[in-house]
């Protein structure tokens, strides 16, 4: 699991005098295709750099993992790179590397990805094993137990070893949340990944792995019809395979605002975060939510930050955004949240914090942000945005899952321009309807006694 | 005046790929497709020039992608902190960007973001690195912010006040993580009372910190005869230089002599286990290391090469034995880490408590098969296509190009390494691996720091038959 950061937009600027080549708008190519069995092919051609970069996206994420089978989705994205048959465990490792490469993966709310890039050597190779692993695994007990030793250890490693134990990424939605898709620990209960078996690891290959429910993306020093033909000869046997229908996840509307206090037996100084409940990805108000997110989060010049951080000196660190920290505010599919996670000296009150966070937030309700504010944030959405575009293992993601979720990779294209379009007049009126305490949940997070030393992180308050 | 040069291009090529060079043990698939024509790849062109005052540019046009990136990098880092004032470049980093003679530090943050960017600073051993991204049409009022602060920082005493608070609660907050803890203890370990044994602040020296003490040492290091600023991205080289000749044109240097050259680290690594007690921690953070050799200096390449086969890769030989066969940790790593005048080799992993002792054990095992054994050729030339190839990934962006650039002009070596490096790569040979394998890596010049449990570590280590001692205090 990582964590990526989103942002974006595209406006029209003037040309200033250092720029060479005086584009206004900077769009991406990227060609599509539909293989038979249902596999969506996209690439995107840029020839700056004799490399490449791939993406296959799978629609399934750790929203959709079986109950009692909690952190079996990330579980079960190590047991792609345990080998095949033809391929057997190190294969892929050692032709990627061996071609001057490498390959990782991640596991999100709503898809899993499988990332490799190299010089374009090595691109033929790699589609092949891509390819072989769609077909079928090496359904190894034996890794499957290593793996269930190595996940464990990066649970350790990034939870249950860390200050905070990402309450932000795992507490919050399993507060703000009721049906268990969306309100479970995703990284995996020890209980449950113990209990995961090799018929488990079967029966979610055979349910969610099929060409029919992937998008795969290739960007950089290539030809599309020669990519293209590749990935023909090598995914286009595969047969598409039913994919189990998605479950109705919707939630019912939140009534009240939802608070805990949590003590953490590492962190020195606490922290908050805060949740608020998003509207429905495909819709505008979806859009304004994402300028919110970054007007309000982004950097030094954000209004958080001014407002906590500098002018009350009530923060120590501001982070957040929609969506946040497991993407950005359009690659998931089902309910989200827009997030702020806030480390706060120890001489301040839960509430004392929450008094300047909330005059920022009725400051937005009540006279929306300036146009300057907007016009730089603008600017900043686009220039972040097409800093995720640059390099092709970058570029090959963001395209696969604009293409997963929205049916086309040019929504990659379309996306600042949507953002562009959003009025301060918007950002106020969606500041009135969502962000409004009923519409929250609030966890904050204190140093247990003797804070560093002993005492186990552990939820005390509730709704 | 103005010195002008065009470095020459340097062409990379990526080794000699074919699968059957990729094999170890056990045969490819059988229908898995051959590697297809090698490409050469061609390390950024940089175009170099002087400025009357000293200020060295390194640009790199590349036309296409719309931004630019910049980073300035001034000699004098966290080894050329006061005495009595460590870790002092880490809150010179914090409130350069809080205020210049014309702007506040809000309409630094506003102006910047206005050009689609955040201005980063970061306090490394040899230099003050400051850096930002911008879009290209956005550029100029980019470069007008950057030059401000690097040439007109007045620290006011309130920022300082407030940064000096928040870096109090931040370091409060860095030693509950054990990675943090484990770096410091090794640093401190390996350098003794060397200037790179430091790497971060104490409470002391952020608590007696003032105003005048980041002013003063501002002065000293930002200065042009001291810096590079390397641009990488969309621009005309010619139009940039004349926009930096009119906002860091008139930057003088003091006349006072610039920060001293750090001497080289004399003295071995300690053979010595150093404990780290940190209460409740279901892991050890182990992370072993000793002192390699430098960037520039000629076991360079070849240490990099046996690091790739030790550890410094997923397929290298610690990945494969710790986790992938024993499932001990998640995240094994190895690197050589320079700086001007040392570099560090060392290896990390974090384990559950239970194999802490059984972990040193397999690391120490790897050590010294990479101390006593020559590598097979496969494995050689697997870990040289593996940093060749990552090197021009690596390069594909223009934030990490332009880092590493400044990166270089700070060790004293020349724009032409991002392409050389790779070449001497190539060159080497399993002799080489050998003699640097016996020189570096052996169990037994290794210094071995542990943070967790106490008693975990004390009853797992104490086998190793070496001092297990609480490493020293940094206060």
């Amino acid at each position: 699991m990582k964590s990526l950061r989103w942002l974006g937009m595209i406006v029209c600027l003037p040309v200033a005098a250092i720029t060479a080549s005086g584009q206004q708008t900077w769009r991406v190519p990227a060609v599509t295709k539909k293989l038979a069995n249902g596999l969506v092919v996209v690439i995107s051609e840029d020839h700056s750099a004799p490399t490449f970069g791939l993406c296959i996206a799978y629609g399934i994420g750790f929203r959709l993992e079986p109950e009692g089978r909690t952190g079996f989705a990330h579980l079960f994205e190590h047991m792609m790179f345990e080998g095949t048959p033809e391929a057997p465990k190190g294969t892929f490792d050692r032709v990627v590397e061996g071609g001057g490469g490498w390959i990782n993966g991640d596991t999100r709310w709503d898809f899993t990805e499988y990332i490799d890039t190299a010089p374009v050597a090595a691109l033929d190779p790699v589609l092949w094993l891509e390819a072989d692993r769609l077909k079928t695994l090496d359904f190894s007990p034996e890794n499957l137990e290593n793996q269930r030793k190595v996940v464990e250890e990066e649970v350790r490693v990034n939870m249950l070893n860390q200050p905070y134990g990402l309450f932000f990424a795992i507490d919050l939605p399993g507060k703000a949340f009721n049906k268990f898709p969306n309100a479970h620990n995703f990284y995996g209960d020890f209980r449950d990944l113990d209990a995961a078996n090799i018929q488990d690891v079967k029966a979610f290959y055979e349910h969610y792995y099929a060409p029919n429910n992937a998008v795969l993306c290739v960007a950089g020093d290539v030809q599309p019809d020669a990519v293209l033909e590749k990935v023909e000869k090598y995914f286009g046997g595969i047969s598409r395979r039913q994919v189990p229908p998605k479950p109705d996840v919707s939630e019912a509307p939140q009534t009240a605002e939802r608070r805990a206090t949590q003590s953490d037996k590492f962190a020195t100084v606490p922290a908050l975060a805060i949740g608020y409940r998003m509207p429905p990805r495909k819709s505008h108000d979806a859009v304004v939510g994402a300028v919110v997110g970054e007007l309000l989060h982004n950097g030094q010049a954000s209004l958080l930050y001014q407002a906590l951080v500098k002018e009350k000196q009530v923060a120590l660190s501001v982070d957040g955004g929609v969506n946040w920290p497991l993407g950005n505010p359009f690659e998931y599919d089902g309910p989200t949240l827009m997030t702020s996670f806030i480390v706060y000296p120890g001489k301040f009150k839960e509430n004392e914090v929450l008094s300047a966070y909330d005059a920022v937030i009725s400051g937005l309700s009540a006279k929306g942000p300036s146009s300057t504010e907007m016009d730089r944030i603008r600017t900043k959405m686009r220039s972040d945005w097409y800093g995720q575009l640059e390099i092709p293992v970058e570029r090959a993601s963001v395209l696969a899952h604009a293409t997963l979720f929205d049916g086309d990779p040019q929504r990659a294209n379309e996306i600042p321009d949507e953002l562009a379009n959003v009025t301060p007049e918007e950002v106020e009126a969606f500041a009135r309807q969502y962000l409004v305490s009923k519409n929250r949940t609030i966890i904050d997070r204190v140093p247990a006694p003797g804070a560093g030393e002993k005492s186990e992180a552990g939820e005390k308050g509730a709704q | 005046m103005l010195r002008f040069a065009f470095l020459v291009w340097v062409v990379i090529l990526l080794g000699a790929v074919t699968a059957s060079a990729a094999e170890k043990n056990k045969p490819l698939p059988k229908d898995l497709p051959p590697y297809g024509p090698l490409k050469p790849f061609t390390a950024p062109q940089v175009s170099a020039r002087t400025l009357s005052n000293g200020l060295t540019l390194w640009l790199v046009p590349r036309p296409g992608f719309p931004k630019v990136s910049f980073a300035v990098s001034v000699r004098g880092g966290l080894a050329s902190d006061p005495k009595d004032r460590p870790g002092l470049s880490q809150l010179i980093t914090d409130a350069i960007d809080q205020g210049t003679k014309t702007r506040t530090a809000r309409q630094i943050a506003e102006e910047l973001q206005a050009a689609g960017g955040d201005l980063s600073g970061e306090a490394l051993p040899d230099s003050i690195v400051m850096s930002t991204s911008v879009l290209s049409s956005k550029a100029e009022a980019g470069l007008t912010v950057l030059a401000d602060v690097l040439q007109n920082a007045t620290f006011p005493d309130s920022e300082v006040e407030l940064a000096k608070r928040n870096a109090a609660e931040n370091l409060r907050s860095q030693e509950a993580d054990p990675a943090f803890l484990a770096r410091r203890a090794l640093a401190k370990a390996l350098f003794a009372n060397h200037p790179y044994s430091v790497i971060s602040a104490t409470q002391e020296s952020i608590r007696e910190a003032t105003a005048d003490d980041l002013r003063h040492e501002y002065g000293k290091r930002f200065r042009p005869d001291q810096a590079v600023l390397v641009a990488v991205g969309d621009f005309q080289p010619e139009k940039l230089v004349a926009t930096v000749e009119s906002l860091l044109g008139k930057w003088a240097a003091p006349g006072e002599p610039p920060v001293a050259v750090i001497p080289k680290p004399s003295r071995p690594a300690p053979h010595e286990i150093f404990y780290v007690e940190r209460q409740g921690s279901v892991q050890t953070n182990i992370l072993v290391g000793t002192l390699g050799p430098k960037r520039g200096e000629p076991d360079y390449a070849s240490t990099r090469v046996a690091n790739a086969i030790y550890g410094g890769m997923f397929g290298s030989r610690l990945t494969l034995n710790i986790r992938e066969d024993k499932g001990y940790t998640y995240s094994p790593w190895s690197a050589l880490a320079s700086r001007r005048q040392a570099a560090i080799l060392e290896t990390s992993a974090a384990v559950r408590n239970e194999v802490t002792g059984a972990s040193l054990n397999e690391i120490d095992y790897e050590l010294n098969r990479m101390a006593t054994t020559e590598p097979g050729p496969e494995e050689v030339s697997q870990a040289q296509r593996y940093l060749t190839g990552t090197r021009a990934l690596e390069l594909q962006s223009q934030a990490a190009v332009a880092r590493e650039l400044a990166q270089l002009w700070i060790f004293g070596l020349p724009a032409e390494e991002l392409g050389t490096e790779s070449a001497r790569i190539q060159k080497v040979t399993a002799k080489d691996l050998a003699q640097v394998g016996s020189k570096y890596f052996p169990a037994s010049k290794q210094t071995i720091v542990a943070v967790g449990e106490k008693k975990v570590i004390e009853e797992q280590l104490a086998p190793f038959g070496l001092s297990v001692e609480q490493a020293p205090k940094v206060e």
